[in-house]
């Protein structure tokens, strides 16, 4: 679990302010708008939208399959701006690509169709066949490894496109409805298998599906239109927010319905001990409630020395008083154990939340007017 | 006979050729993409093949056509026992009369270096030979030696040289075209409208300018063809001077000594410079020569269409999956790499069932046109090398609508 969080910490793909554009000169045409969005590792995120919404585009930019134009994109720690030719085509190694057509050779046997991916990864020659048939077994098809295409299913042979984006353990797989063409049996394979490499080996999956086997699943959904990101909801941090604000006291009289809402508004942030989380005397934009840990508030005023004034824990908040009153942070807030993570709730929603929820709106009143 | 064992030896190269060429595509543990490809639908294999082998077997038949040309111009020379061959200077074809005058032979005897000078007459144009069963004249080549100075090197002519000295005797040319007809030893036939016997028979063949070769001591020649001259004891022109170099001397100094001590009317040439001369004549200027190798080049530009149609069928079938090896890392020049091992595996599996055929073909033109059809060395692996870069030129034209495949569009 430590291991987790800690790659968790890294994002594993990074993309800011991206746009992109088809054609040259008179017909050029923009089909991204300055799109931002970061991915932790271990996170299984679907990207919806209607077709020519950018989708695919921004997942084939963000599998190097084509060159970044403008904005900066980051997969894995490495830089893809500016890449061409072969430097483009080196970072495509480190990612797993599942089509909707499997696009096996016909004339490669199952194992030699996944072999094709060793090759590049200076895959052991001895430990090729081993690799290969272990993959391949895990999505069923052990004693199928040493048949052609034509001798198998169109599940099986989707599933041999799998084990071939697979075998080189990608830590960023890419996948364009890998569903779509699998009977009941090979989905819940290939799913299960991609679930559980998000939640064991730490693999990041964005995926373009509209299968709602695999929308159960999901960690993140990514909703673009018109090529630009419309909504991005972290469905199991939300979960996860929900699970919790409904033990706090905050938030005890809520309606699930509320309470849901305000959970996918949150976003959870991770700090290490003496980062400061808001700093007084700067503009208030969130609100916050800790998770986890334990958080510092210093207060210096007027006087010289910073002075610490209390010490918040988990189901606590803080910050709710800049947004209430439209003035600059009146404290310091700094994580004070080695792990903090705390709920971040953005200033509009806040405000969204204490207007469309009374009892929302009553306990924070009450609580705000006790600090007082 | 040489030919035959030629042919056996090159069937036994070519196979281990084929081996290493197997055991080098099924080798190590790279996954042998461009092979098994090939060899994926083995329908469409077969009709491959069978195009490419098509065009080889062209090129094959042009080259034969042209090596056996080229071989009959040179069948006589080939067969002259001499070093060097002294002829008139402003003679350009074996083929073609223009003598001169046999006192220089004695000169050429007394330079130094010059074990003999021999004397070949001949004669192509006035050489009516009757065909002893048709009896129909036809115009046959005619060449004499002095049975005192034999030079020719055909085993049979050694044989008889003995009964040649016997009046108005010859031995004749059993590869000779058919309607030359049938003259084995004891026929009597006419040469020249004057009665004949022929003791004998010697292989050498046609050529594209004679249909059949009749040879005599010089006697018998200059009675037939110089009545007056040897009626006046004159001594007669000759075609050809053949001289052989004294053992311990070099080709090269004896011709340039002989050159110096003959006149400018006399040509010097060593029987390899003949060989080109002849070479060269039939190349350029006759019109034959060409002819063959344009041949030679329509085979190899429907080679390479026929190549290039099937490389490019099956690569567009494939399309996706190549836009995929990109998408997984594979760089161009490895697209490139198994377009064309592909495509040489087209050559070479097209190339050996062509070869194998013309090889059966070579025989039987040989028989058919009496031609010295042979499968030589060259133009075995000319006809690869030329198979090879008609695939290899076609593997490069096709590997373009590979490298156009972008793996973006396997997102849709």
């Amino acid at each position: 679990m430590t291991d987790l969080n800690a790659q968790e910490a890294r994002a594993t793909v990074r993309v800011d302010k991206v746009s992109h554009f088809f054609g040259e000169g008179g017909s050029r045409n923009q089909v991204l708008f300055d799109n931002s969005i970061e991915i932790e590792a271990g996170q299984l995120v679907i990207m919806t939208g209607p077709s020519g919404s950018g989708k695919t585009t921004l997942l084939t930019l963000i599998g190097a399959l084509r060159s970044v134009q403008s904005g900066r994109i980051e997969i894995l720690g490495r830089n893809l701006s500016g890449l061409q030719g072969s430097d483009l085509i080196a970072m495509r190694r480190n990612v797993g690509f599942i089509f909707q057509m499997h696009n096996l050779f016909d004339s490669l046997s199952a194992l030699e169709n996944v072999k094709m991916a060793m090759q590049l990864a200076q895959c052991p020659p001895s430990q090729m066949r081993r690799r290969g048939t272990e993959i391949l077994e895990r999505l069923g098809l052990g004693h199928r490894i040493d048949h052609k295409p034509k001798a198998l299913s169109g599940g099986q042979r989707q599933r041999v496109a799998v084990a071939r984006a697979l075998v080189n353990r990608p830590k960023l797989i890419l996948a364009d409805e890998p569903t779509a063409a699998l009977d009941k049996d090979s989905s819940r394979i290939v799913v299960n298998l991609l679930k559980e490499l998000t939640t064991q080996e730490g693999c990041t999956v964005m995926m373009v599906t509209h299968d709602n086997r695999i929308i159960e699943l999901a960690d993140r959904i990514v909703n673009m239109v018109d090529g630009a990101i419309k909504s991005d909801v972290v469905l199991r941090d939300a979960v996860m927010i929900c699970e919790f604000l409904r033990t706090a006291d905050l938030f005890k009289h809520l309606t699930p319905t509320e309470l849901t809402n305000i959970a996918e508004k949150m976003k959870r942030r991770r700090y290490q001990r003496d980062e400061i989380i808001i700093r007084e005397g700067e503009p208030g934009e969130e609100f916050f409630l800790i998770g986890q840990g334990s958080v510092d508030v210093r207060k210096r005023g007027t006087e010289a020395e910073e002075r610490r004034i209390a010490t918040l824990g988990a189901g606590d908040f803080f910050g709710e008083r800049a947004l209430i009153v439209d003035e600059p942070r009146s404290a310091t807030c700094a994580a004070a154990s080695d792990r903090v993570e705390v709920f971040a709730l953005g200033k509009a929603d806040f405000k969204h939340a204490l207007d469309t929820s009374a009892s929302f709106k009553d306990q924070i009143q009450a609580i705000y007017f006790q600090r007082q | 006979m040489d030919g035959q064992a030629e042919r056996i030896e090159w069937i036994g190269r070519v196979m281990v050729g084929v081996r290493a060429v197997l055991s080098f595509a099924g080798r190590g543990t790279a996954v042998p993409l461009a092979w098994r490809n090939m060899l994926a639908d083995k329908r469409r294999l077969l009709r491959s093949t069978s195009g490419i082998a098509f065009a080889v077997l062209l090129m094959l038949l042009q080259l034969g056509f042209r090596g056996a040309f080229f071989d009959s111009a040179v069948g006589v020379i080939r067969n002259i026992d001499g070093d060097i061959l002294l002829t008139s200077s402003s003679k350009f074809k074996f083929a073609g009369k223009d003598p001169f005058s046999r006192r220089q032979l004695y000169a050429a005897r007394a330079v130094e270096g010059v074990e003999s000078a021999r004397p070949i007459y001949a004669e192509w144009t006035i050489s009516s030979w009757k065909n002893p069963q048709t009896r129909k004249i036809y115009i046959a080549q005619v060449l004499a030696f002095d049975p005192d100075q034999p030079v020719f090197l055909f085993p049979e002519v050694h044989e008889h040289v003995e009964a040649l000295r016997q009046p108005d005797t010859a031995l004749s040319d059993r590869r000779g075209r058919r309607f030359l007809g049938f003259a084995p030893a004891g026929t009597l036939t006419e040469l020249s409208r004057r009665e004949m016997r022929i003791i004998g028979n010697f292989a050498l063949g046609p050529d594209f300018s004679s249909d059949g070769t009749v040879i005599t001591s010089d006697r018998t020649f200059l009675k037939f063809f110089a009545p007056h001259q040897l009626a006046a004891g004159e001594l007669a022109d000759v075609e050809f001077g053949v001289i052989k170099v004294r053992p311990g001397y070099s080709v090269e100094l004896v011709q340039h000594t002989l050159k110096q001590a003959l006149p400018a009317s006399i040509a010097v040439r060593t029987t390899a410079e003949w060989l080109a001369l002849e070479t060269a004549f039939q190349n350029s200027g006759s019109p034959v020569g060409p002819i063959f190798m344009l041949g030679t080049a329509i085979g190899f530009i429907v080679g390479t269409m026929i190549s290039y149609q099937i490389l490019y069928t099956d690569l567009s079938e494939q399309l996706s999956q190549y836009a995929t090896l990109k998408a997984m890392g594979y760089e161009n020049a490895y697209l490139v790499k198994v377009v064309l091992e592909q495509a040489s595996f087209y050559a070479l599996v097209g190339f050996l069932p062509s070869w194998l055929l013309g090889v059966c073909l070579y025989y039987i033109l040989g028989e058919i046109t009496l031609l010295p059809f042979r499968m030589t060395f060259g133009i075995s692996v000319g006809t690869l090398a030329l198979t090879i870069g008609m695939c290899v030129l076609s593997g490069f034209l096709a590997v373009r609508r590979v490298l156009a495949a972008d793996p973006a569009e396997l997102f849709r």
